[in-house]
């Protein structure tokens, strides 16, 4: 056994204590958790926006955002969740800005059956998969469904933040459950 | 979905008849919608409702809605996981933006440099000063630490308060660690401010993951 004392390096550090260092200014200890949560983030601001400049700029502006928050946040051990929810308010902000230039009348296009499973058929594992049946979506109700599924906001949020009716959003979120039931079934 | 399946459908092993085994619709789910069962996942099956409880067809269903689920966060860890490395100055960016003032706190008195000078360290800086102190000991990470008292007065009495958790377990007794923890602390303050500290209050946390064992003896 060595006699020499081992730091303890904050990357090994939990969320609770990694959150009580940060708010009380620890950079270092937010750094640990940009690296930690950063690229899950990012991975679900990516299914949100789509492949987009926006994604990065997202994360980066809901980083600096929970730094100032951090004091007051409730549960420190739940971090993970409180950032992933920030994160999903932020793109739905996106969403809303960019709104304006979208087709409206567009938005619910059905995408042609056929396309979905033959991409499917490229897909490796389950997981992946899953990420293309959700990419093969129209936006509206790609979003509908991650927004719901993934971010757990309420029906009524997500009219708000998508700007729709909250029965447009049922309608939205019944399509998509019952395509990517179907066609998850067929990867059992 | 039609059960008109594409060919290479049909010859990767996917029929008509493989899609078409979980009917979602409410005629074959004892008249319950998707969005039903949706909903009633969510509300964590309460209040119960036998129609569902006792439907062979819903329970499928549910069961399929369970998996997409489970499946849709999974996928969303591994893609985590092959998100690039992210080049450091992403990172720099955003740890330039935040602000440091933001968690700064009161301003502590240092002895005065020249007798028209008065200096201070921030109240942010003395718990950086505490963090580092308390890291110090094996095994040991520090996370909330406060200052009681009115530091920003010379002399007044301060208490400092510590909550630590023992990330790597040494086999040293609780007590030897608390004692340990105080004693690198109580040194730092003593060498990098004038503060008057009366008490060191040391709080071991137990929540959480345990810590890990020392690996090799």
């Amino acid at each position: 056994m060595s006699d020499q004392p081992r730091r303890i390096s904050l990357a090994d550090a939990d969320d609770h204590t990694l959150v009580e260092r940060a708010g009380h200014g620890d950079v270092r200890a937010f750094e640990v958790l940009v690296r930690r949560y950063g690229p899950l983030m990012r991975s679900y601001a990516r299914r949100v926006l789509g492949r987009s400049d926006d994604v990065d700029d997202v994360v980066q502006e809901t980083f600096v955002a929970a730094w100032k928050q951090l004091p007051s946040i409730d549960d420190p051990a739940r971090v993970k969740s409180w950032l992933m929810r920030i994160v999903s308010r932020r793109c739905v902000d996106r969403i809303r800005a960019r709104r304006d230039h979208d087709d409206i009348a567009d938005h619910d296009a059905e995408t042609p059956e056929h396309e979905t499973p033959h991409r499917l058929l490229e897909a490796k594992s389950r997981e992946q998969a899953l990420t293309l049946a959700l990419e093969a979506m129209p936006p509206p109700q790609r979003r509908a469904w991650i927004l719901k599924e993934l971010g757990g906001h309420s029906y009524d949020e997500i009219a708000g933040d998508l700007g729709l009716p909250v029965s447009t959003v049922r309608g939205l979120l019944s399509r998509a459950r019952k395509k990517m039931i179907t066609e998850m079934e067929a990867w059992r | 979905m039609s059960a008109d399946l594409p060919d290479d459908l049909e010859a990767a092993g996917i029929s008509g008849d493989d899609v078409e085994t979980l009917s979602l619709e409410p005629d074959r789910l004892d008249g319950h919608t998707i969005d039903e069962l949706a909903d009633y996942l969510d509300a964590g099956m309460t209040p119960p409702d036998a129609t569902i409880d006792d439907s062979p067809a819903c329970q499928n269903a549910l069961d399929a809605l369970t998996r997409v689920r489970m499946l849709s966060h999974g996928a969303l860890e591994a893609d985590a996981l092959d998100e690039d490395e992210r080049e450091d100055d992403w990172i720099t960016e955003i740890l330039t933006n935040i602000s440091l003032e933001a968690h700064a706190g009161r301003d502590v008195p240092l002895p005065p440099l020249t007798e028209t000078e008065n200096s201070v360290i921030t109240e942010g800086a003395v718990r950086s000063v505490v963090r580092r102190a308390g890291d110090t000991v094996d095994g040991v990470l520090v996370g909330r630490c406060t200052l009681e008292g009115d530091v920003t007065t010379p002399g007044a009495p301060v208490t400092v308060e510590v909550w630590a958790r023992v990330v790597r377990d040494h086999g040293q007794s609780r007590e030897a660690v608390i004692s340990e923890i105080r004693t690198a602390i109580g040194d730092a303050l003593r060498t990098h401010t004038e503060m008057n500290v009366e008490r060191i209050d040391v709080t071991m946390r137990d929540d959480g993951a345990a810590p890990l064992a020392e690996e090799e003896r």
